[in-house]
């Protein structure tokens, strides 16, 4: 009641309508804010904590990536002839541990962060979807 | 001209010349009832399409206000600018899985949606959407609406009911109390139109709002009923349960209110019948105190072009109401409970009261004669 007999004028109604009035009439400096997402991209930063990528010829195969996960994500798989680092990214916080315990700096982390998928096994990122050839520099 | 809109069909297919040989053919065949039940028909069938679209072009204009004064762009990706997104939407709900809860009242779940969607379309039969534009000019046309728009409440009650969920029911409690309190100062202040016009029936009300006065005042009823018209606003937003009055909501304290439980094409029935109800109660609005569909010198058009011309005048003047709604919405936050129930009963029926007593007073004095 006091509440009403307060404010009967409605006079902040009266000035929140013209703030909206003018957001719908873009008086002043009101960009649209929207991004649109498929079709448009933000820029991640660039120490977003995306996906991982494994440099092919850095990564040893040392398993250090794997015992320094503290989900157990990481598993080291036999690859074509060598050893990689497979990551479950439905288990992954990309809390970017084995980033920095990787003593070849051969493990990184993309910008991607599209990585919703339909079923669980296409979660599991084998080194067929990880692994990277760095452009040597002569 | 025309009574109403069944005329109008009959003279037009007159004009085109076919009436009186289908009229005979059923004259000879003794069944001449059976052509005027089609032409109601065709007429209800127009109707049907025309308040589908408007629900659906609501939905869709709903979102853009909204994306605007939140600097958003709203839906841009089906159709130009987004504007087959309520098609798309019905698609969604349509193939979404209907479910009714295990311990609900089966029956009265599934009546309650259609029990609020019908009586949203029936208001739209005495609404004059332009001259001779009617379905039926009813004599009680006001009471009519008013009437029929208290059927809502029954329906939300039924369906937070038969949810068998406590916040259901609450919202349901809340909406049924919130449509009553305001229910009252709405139709009194409906009633002082009234005594203007000494007519329930909402052609008569729109023809005593035609002309001005000192030639470009127009004679409606906003500028006699200026606080009238404040609080049938208030009161018809309250009665829509929209922002600030959403109380049978409440997405913050009570999920969703009394449509909690409900999926699919049963909840779809709910927002159609809200943007039923939108449409309608502005259309009310315009008829009562913004002169309908008449606007000053519309006597000086050929007459041929005057449906055609006062549909639009009606429909721009519902949707700047509609506008109206809509941007009122998106700008205040939702009262609480007992600030809306006193704001209804402590100031708006008291004020009400109070406007219906000056005007009989006037009206008796002489002052509007
Ligand atoms: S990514 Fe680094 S830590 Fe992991 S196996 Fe390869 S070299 Fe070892
Ligand atoms: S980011 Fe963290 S959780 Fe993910 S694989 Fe690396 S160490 Fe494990």
């Amino acid at each position: 009641m006091t509440w009403i007999t307060k404010n009967w004028t409605m006079v902040g109604i009266i000035q929140g309508l013209i703030v909206t009035m003018k957001h719908i009439l873009r008086i002043g400096n009101r960009p649209t804010v929207t991004v649109q997402y498929p079709y448009q991209k933000m820029k991640v930063s660039p120490r977003f904590r995306g996906l991982h990528a494994v440099d092919e010829d850095a990564c040893i195969g040392c398993g250090i990536c794997e015992v320094n996960c503290p989900n157990g994500t990481i598993q080291i798989v036999k690859y074509k002839t060598r050893w990689y680092p497979q990551v479950n990214i439905g288990m992954c916080m990309f809390c970017g541990l084995c980033v920095d315990v990787c003593p070849m700096n051969a493990m990184k982390m993309t910008g991607n962060y599209e990585t919703a998928d339909y079923t669980r096994e296409s979660l599991v990122y084998g080194p067929d979807r990880l692994l990277f050839k760095k452009e040597v520099k002569q | 001209m025309f009574a109403n809109a069944y005329e109008l069909i009959v003279f037009t297919l007159n004009y085109i010349g076919i009436y009186e040989p289908v009229n005979n053919t059923f004259k000879t065949l003794g069944i001449e009832y059976v052509l005027r039940i089609i032409i109601v028909l065709v007429e209800i069938a127009i109707l049907f399409v025309f308040a589908l679209l408007t629900i659906m072009f609501l939905t869709w204009m709903e979102r853009k206000v909204v994306a605007m004064v939140q600097a958003r762009y709203g839906p841009m990706v089906t159709g130009p600018r987004g504007l087959l997104q309520p098609v798309m939407d019905g698609v969604k709900l349509i193939g979404k899985e209907d479910i009714i809860p295990a311990k609900a009242d089966r029956w009265v779940f599934t009546l309650a949606p259609f029990l609020v969607f019908i009586p949203a379309l029936l208001i739209f039969i005495p609404l004059p959407f332009g001259e001779s534009l009617i379905i039926s000019d009813l004599s009680v046309g006001l009471l009519y609406l008013i009437a029929i728009s208290a059927v809502s409440p029954i329906a939300i009650l039924l369906a937070g009911w038969a949810s068998n969920n406590k916040y259901s029911l609450m919202g349901a409690m809340r909406a049924v109390a919130q449509d009553i309190s305001y229910t009252i100062p709405l139709a009194i202040s409906a009633i002082a139109i009234v005594l203007f016009t000494g007519s329930l029936s909402t052609v008569e009300i729109v023809t005593a709002q035609n002309g001005t006065w000192f030639g470009f005042i127009p004679k409606w009823f906003i500028f006699l009923q200026p606080l009238g018209f404040v609080l049938f606003l208030i009161a018809s937003i309250a009665e829509m349960g929209r922002i600030p009055f959403d109380f049978q909501e409440s997405e913050q304290e009570l999920v969703a209110g009394f449509f909690t439980e409900y999926s699919g094409m049963k909840f779809a029935m709910f927002f159609l019948a809200e943007y039923a109800h939108l449409f309608s109660v502005s259309a009310i609005v315009v008829t009562l105190f913004l002169g309908g569909w008449s606007f000053p010198y519309i006597s000086l058009l050929p007459a041929a072009l005057v449906p055609l011309v006062s549909l639009g005048v009606f429909l721009v003047k519902t949707y700047a109401v509609i506008f109206f709604a809509m941007w009122l919405r998106d700008t205040v936050p939702r009262v609480r409970i007992d600030q809306l129930l006193s704001l209804g009963w402590k100031i708006m029926i008291p004020l009400a009261l109070l406007n219906l007593l000056v005007t009989g007073f006037l009206l008796t004095v002489g002052v509007f004669q």
